[in-house]
């Protein structure tokens, strides 16, 4: 089988599997006999095999057998068994079977027990050869070389992670056993120390027990640390006891670097894997850790110049495949050496401060916390999508509202002009009452005054009437100019003015305004006011012009009712949550009908009027967030009712009272 | 015309013969000044006294109808607006009473349709408030002198409803028909007397009534008949 590997398929193994009889079956006239059978079988199968070679050689399951040095859990085998798998089985081709075996150096070792795990692989894979055997390490590549001819001798070997050092110790292999050799980059990896640490002055070097440990301590001492010297002292923490060691490296200071060549005993004799021993060197000390294994990066290590595990592995199963798919070993061509790039923990270069512009581009950083954007790509440009949409949203209902702001306030500042033009209307109105209120004291002021010219004329000396009648001519005066300043306020034209005021006080302007009017019409206005004041927040002209207008409207509705009988009653009371006003008359009433529709605009019952006053009432009321309706009263006349709310002087700022 | 030559002390003797030059200054002459507003009152009761009339004030019209005027020569100086009856309403109701005290309206503020209710009343005046000393004092004074008219022209009627009291039955036949235009040769006709008869009586019924001719006696029966008429 081994001379035919390519003749190897399911239906030749079929064959072979076939019992006797029914083989007696399809070659009847083949002589008896057990060599004969074994012959006859090799010739049906070869048959079979040439007979469906078209047909299965794509389909033919390929055999790789590993054999690897260490354990199985070593990291450094977990990580190239990953690259090789990855290219094997990620690559077209013929099906494969991996298959796995470790000679679990060091912890067994010896003439004696590699003829055991030979004998022991012989007997579990037996004549079924693998098509390529890779050979994972030294000791791995030693031992198939030892037994190779005991075992499959024709079968082409790959061998991967093998040291060029010790490969240069052997004597040139055969041409059935090729791989790229690697090598522990001692030098590089201290340079590249050297280098993130400019200012480090002591090198520490640390080493381990075991005879490979040894053998590196050897290699360092003699060839690698003396390019150094003139850069650093360099000082040799070798086959030191776990507690010792420890002890020393956390006395460390940051003016040194540590080298870990890594090691497989420590002093104390026990066996150790190179990646536990990085990690509990790069733990115990007080200076960065740089060591020359790829499975040093992620044990606090800050890192080193290495090939990695799994590039031996990915490398391997180039080969493995390029074999496999029917090159021949000699025509793959591969370099002399695995290269090697600087590869670093992240976290380490920043815990040890170590300036990112130093590490170069083709460095391989690990453990780079992906920022929050680079880790939540996806979430984060949704999440900046939704942020945008929103504050588009925000930003649209922001300009929505500023424009509904801005018509709000062009309605209340018509509202406004709408109420001061019916305020104009309405003092228009009352003109006669305002010029007769004006023209009393006016009057009287000009006849003290003719008085004072005849008495001054007369030559007589009668001061103190003259005093008196400055003194008259100083109080009507006054009168004057408040029934001015009342009317002014009422009709001048202010700005939308919300301010604190007291309710009862806003029902006695009205009636010193109405005052005259009601005399004219020979009406008596009674005004009951809150027995405590009534704080109010609003305009006060706009809320007098309401009150204002209801009186008004009150007196009119009386015009035709008996002379004694013409009064209007306006009352203040405290209520829950603000103040009503009352405005009562004895006139005839509403019509029930009409009740509802008083508040309407261009409604009136007067014939002069433009049925605008109680629309724009209501409109100031609504304003100041009341309400006002009507009713009729239950003996006589009706009642206009307006609620407001109250205000809290205290809580008002003060800038705002008046 | 200056104030000054009108401030003449009240203790003047009044001038008791009718005629309207001495009424501005009489010392009888009374002002009624009804008012609702004090300060005004005050103010023109002050410059009416200082001015040299006499004044009396009232701060309604219910006050001024309380106390009925004595019979002197005055006006009344009338406010229109004032609570309870109004200035209009006194004027009538004095009126109706037969007080012809002229009234002059002082109103605060005078619109056309009250202005005309006044005049039609038969105000003296009608000023608006304020109201000047000048603008008063003419008014006052053309108040007065028809007040003073109406007086010399009641108490002229007077004297001539006594005299013609004072007529015997047939002077008064006589009378009428000199009034009614008749000739004296009629009037002995229809009294069956002689028209000397007539012509006596005539002078005699001429001389009782004080008439120089007449037309005037004619001036007189119109006069007279108006007087019964009223």
């Amino acid at each position: 089988m081994a001379s035919q590997p390519r003749l190897t398929s399911d239906m030749a193994r079929t064959v072979f599997a076939m019992p006797a009889y029914l083989l007696d079956q399809l070659v009847v006239r083949l002589p008896a006999g057990a060599e004969t059978l074994r012959a006859r079988r090799w010739l049906i199968a070869a048959l079979v095999a040439i007979l469906s070679l078209p047909a299965f050689a794509a389909d033919e399951t390929a055999k790789v057998l590993v054999i690897y040095s260490n354990g199985r859990l070593l990291p450094a085998n977990v990580e190239a068994d990953r690259g090789l798998r990855a290219v094997l089985e990620g690559s077209p081709g013929r099906q494969l079977a991996i298959f796995d075996e470790f000679l679990d150096y060091p912890r067994f070792g010896g003439e004696a027990y590699e003829r055991e795990f030979a004998n022991y692989l012989r007997g579990k894979y037996g004549d079924d050869s693998p098509d390529v055997i890779v050979a994972a390490g030294n000791e791995a590549l030693q031992f198939v070389i030892a037994h190779r001819a005991g075992l499959y001798s024709r079968v082409p070997v790959v061998h991967m992670g093998v040291t060029k050092q010790w490969l240069s110790t052997l004597p040139p292999l055969p041409a059935q056993i090729v791989g790229i050799p690697w090598d522990l980059d001692f030098a590089g990896t201290i340079e590249e120390a050297l280098r993130l640490h400019s200012t480090a002055r002591r090198l520490v070097v640390v080493t381990g027990a075991s005879a490979r440990d040894r053998q590196w301590e050897a290699e360092l001492r003699s060839e690698v640390v003396p390019r150094f010297n003139g850069q650093v002292t360099a000082e040799f923490l070798a086959g030191l006891p776990a507690a010792g060691l420890r002890k020393r490296l956390g006395e460390l200071d940051d003016n040194a670097v540590v080298f870990l060549a890594g090691f497989f005993r420590d002093g104390d004799g026990r066996d150790i894997t190179p990646r536990d021993a990085a990690e509990a060197v790069a733990s115990a000390s007080a200076a960065p850790v740089y060591g020359p294994f790829e499975t040093f990066i992620g044990t606090g290590v800050v890192g080193g110049r290495v090939s990695t595990f799994e590039d031996f592995g990915r490398r391997a199963g180039q080969s493995v495949r390029r074999l496999i798919d029917g090159a021949s070993p000699e025509s793959l061509r591969l370099p002399e050496v695995m290269p090697a790039r600087l590869v670093v923990d992240w976290r380490q270069v920043r815990r040890w401060g170590i300036d990112a512009g130093a590490i170069p581009d083709d460095a391989v950083v690990r453990f780079r916390q992906p920022t929050f954007l680079e880790a939540n790509r996806t979430e984060v440009m949704i999440a900046m999508a939704v942020f945008l949409l929103q504050a588009g949203l925000i930003g649209w209902l922001l300009v929505e509202r500023r424009r509904r702001r801005g018509a709000e306030h062009a309605v209340e500042r018509q509202r406004h002009e709408l109420a001061h033009a019916s305020r104009l209307a309405m003092a228009a109105e009352l003109t006669g009452s305002i010029a007769h209120e004006i023209n009393q004291p006016l009057g009287a002021i000009l006849n003290n005054a003719d008085a004072a010219e005849l008495i001054l004329d007369s030559g007589a000396d009668r001061r103190d009437e003259l005093r008196a009648i400055l003194a008259d001519i100083r109080r009507d005066d006054r009168r004057a100019s408040e029934v001015i300043r009342r009317l002014r306020a009422l009709i001048s034209k202010h700005e939308v003015d919300r301010r604190p005021f007291e309710l009862n006080e806003a029902v006695r302007e009205v009636r010193a305004i109405l005052d005259a009017e009601a005399r004219r019409r020979r009406v008596t206005i009674d005004v009951l006011p809150a027995r405590s004041p009534v704080p109010m927040m609003g305009d006060r002209v706009e809320i007098e012009q309401v009150l204002i207008n209801l009186v008004v409207n009150a007196m009119d509705a009386m015009a035709d009712v008996a002379e004694e009988r013409r009064k209007v009653v306006v009352s203040v009371d405290n209520v829950t949550g603000g103040a009503e006003i009352a405005v009562r008359d004895h006139g005839h009433g509403i019509a029930p009908d009409r009740l509802p529709r008083v508040f309407e605009s261009f409604f009136s019952t007067k014939r002069e009027g433009m049925g605008l006053g109680l629309s724009i009432a209501r409109t100031i009321v609504e304003a100041h967030g009341g309400r006002i309706w009507a009713e009729n009263a239950p003996g006589e006349g009706a009642i206009f009712r307006m609620q407001l709310p109250a205000t809290d002087f205290a809580r008002q700022p003060s800038a705002g009272q008046p | 015309m200056s104030p000054k030559i009108l401030l003449e002390p009240k203790s003047v003797p009044a001038e008791t013969d009718s005629g309207a030059r001495g009424v501005t200054t009489s010392a009888t002459t009374l002002i009624h000044v009804v008012d609702d507003d004090d300060s005004l009152r005050e103010a023109l009761l002050r410059l009416l006294d200082v001015a040299g009339f006499e004044a009396r004030g009232y701060a309604s019209a219910g006050e001024f109808l309380l106390q009925p005027p004595p019979d002197r020569p005055g006006c009344i100086l009338l406010d229109i607006r004032m609570p309870g009856p109004s200035g209009l309403a006194l004027h009538e109701s004095l009126q109706r009473q037969g007080v012809a005290l002229p009234v002059i309206y002082l109103t605060g503020h005078g619109d056309v349709a009250t202005g005309v209710r006044a005049m039609k009343a038969g105000a003296a005046d009608f000023l608006t408030k304020p109201v000047d000393w000048e603008t008063l004092l003419g008014a006052l004074r053309r108040a007065l002198a028809r007040d003073a008219l109406q007086r010399a022209s009641r108490r002229e009627a007077e004297q001539l409803r006594e005299r013609f009291a004072a007529l015997t039955s047939r002077e008064r036949e006589v009378f009428d028909r000199i009034v009614a235009g008749k000739l004296n040769k009629q009037i002995a006709d229809e009294l069956g007397v002689s028209e000397r008869t007539v012509k006596a009586e005539r002078a005699q019924v001429l001389a009782k009534l004080g008439a120089s001719s007449v037309a005037g006696l004619g001036r007189l029966g119109e006069q007279l008949r108006r007087l019964s008429d009223g």
